[in-house]
């Protein structure tokens, strides 16, 4: 017994030497500060978003866009879509818009760019107003720069790379739309 | 040929129907063609409904037909840069210019009007105005409007 008493004094004044209240006040407080801290950390929120990581988000966004209409072939999302072969701009398919709608929380300008181009479905020229959305994040997704009928900036009307945020709150440029005017006639 | 210039929306193609529909209003051969040629070449400083943009374009809506009731007025219109540096030919020029008079402003339209001819309008855009284009406006309005209603 006296052997047992001798080896737990031995163990303890050992362990005591090695360590302080101190340092176990700060090993204590540090972990409880860190389990605090645990629920404030971008995963957790995530995971409270029902799971959605900013790669779903942008998975999500440039997820291809089909009109379900074989006489309006394409991906809305891709630069090859053929209402955009007149455009300079990012496409707002890929900003949370549609090839009509701006994204949320822009604003369609009223003053447009407008161009021609042939539908591969009907072989079919059609007026086409490329609509600067403005007033949001421009995060240079999807850019898209076709240029058809483009003509020097000596001539603005007839030139594309003007940023048509005219007439807006906001003359910051987000992303272009592409809205069917109507069929365009052949002149000579 | 196809090209493209700035012009203004939405709703356009509802806009051409209207614009287009009945009887073409004089010196207007084809009024679809005379739409398209607005569109891609006007519509997008003077906007849709020819309300126009502050700063860059004035108004044609309820105003553009006044100029052609006082002297002076008609030859700004063929003179005026939009009008002088258009790349339109003269023939599609003054249809153009015939269809902004009826289709913009039909109430200040004088019963007696003639319409501008290709040669007309070829003269005109020869002496193209610049600066002084804004002051000549605003005589020539502020002399219609004395000279009383149509």
């Amino acid at each position: 017994m006296a052997q047992f008493d001798h080896l737990a004094e031995k163990v303890l004044r050992g362990f005591a030497s090695r360590t302080s209240r101190r340092s176990l006040f700060s090993v204590l407080g540090g972990f409880l500060a860190g389990a605090a801290a645990l629920p404030l950390l971008p995963v957790a929120r995530a995971a409270e978003g029902g799971g959605r990581s900013a790669e779903d988000s942008k998975s999500e966004i440039e997820a291809p866009q089909f009109s379900g209409n074989p006489q309006d072939p394409g991906d809305r999302t891709k630069c090859d879509y053929w209402r955009y072969c007149a455009i300079d701009g990012s496409l707002c398919s890929c900003y949370g818009g549609s090839v009509i709608t701006c994204p949320p929380d822009t604003e369609m300008s009223p003053i447009t760019w407008i161009g021609t181009c042939r539908n591969p479905a009907d072989e079919r020229n059609y007026i086409i107003s490329y609509n600067d959305c403005c007033g949001g994040v421009a995060w240079g997704r999807c850019a898209c720069q076709n240029n058809r009928g483009d003509r020097p900036l000596v001539r603005p009307q007839t030139n594309n790379e003007i940023t048509w945020c005219f007439g807006t709150k906001s003359q910051s440029y987000t992303c272009t739309v592409a809205i069917i005017l109507g069929t365009a006639i052949e002149q000579k | 040929m196809m090209y493209g210039a700035a012009a203004q929306t939405p709703a356009g193609a509802a806009s051409a129907g209207a614009a287009t529909a009945g009887a073409a209003p004089a010196g207007v051969g084809d009024a679809r063609r005379a739409w398209q040629n607005w569109t891609m070449n006007c519509q997008g400083c003077h906007r849709v409904d020819g309300t126009g943009s502050a700063g860059t374009a004035p108004s044609l809506a309820g105003t553009v037909a006044k100029f052609v009731r006082v002297p002076g007025g008609r030859e700004y219109l063929g003179r005026v840069p939009g009008v002088a540096t258009s790349p339109l030919s003269n023939a599609d020029l003054a249809e153009v210019v015939n269809w902004m008079l009826w289709r913009f402003d039909q109430q200040h339209l004088p019963s007696t009007f003639q319409p501008f001819t290709a040669a007309e309008i070829g003269q005109l855009r020869a002496q193209p105005l610049r600066l002084e284009a804004s002051r000549m406006r605003n005589d020539l309005l502020r002399k219609a409007d004395e000279s009383g209603p149509p």
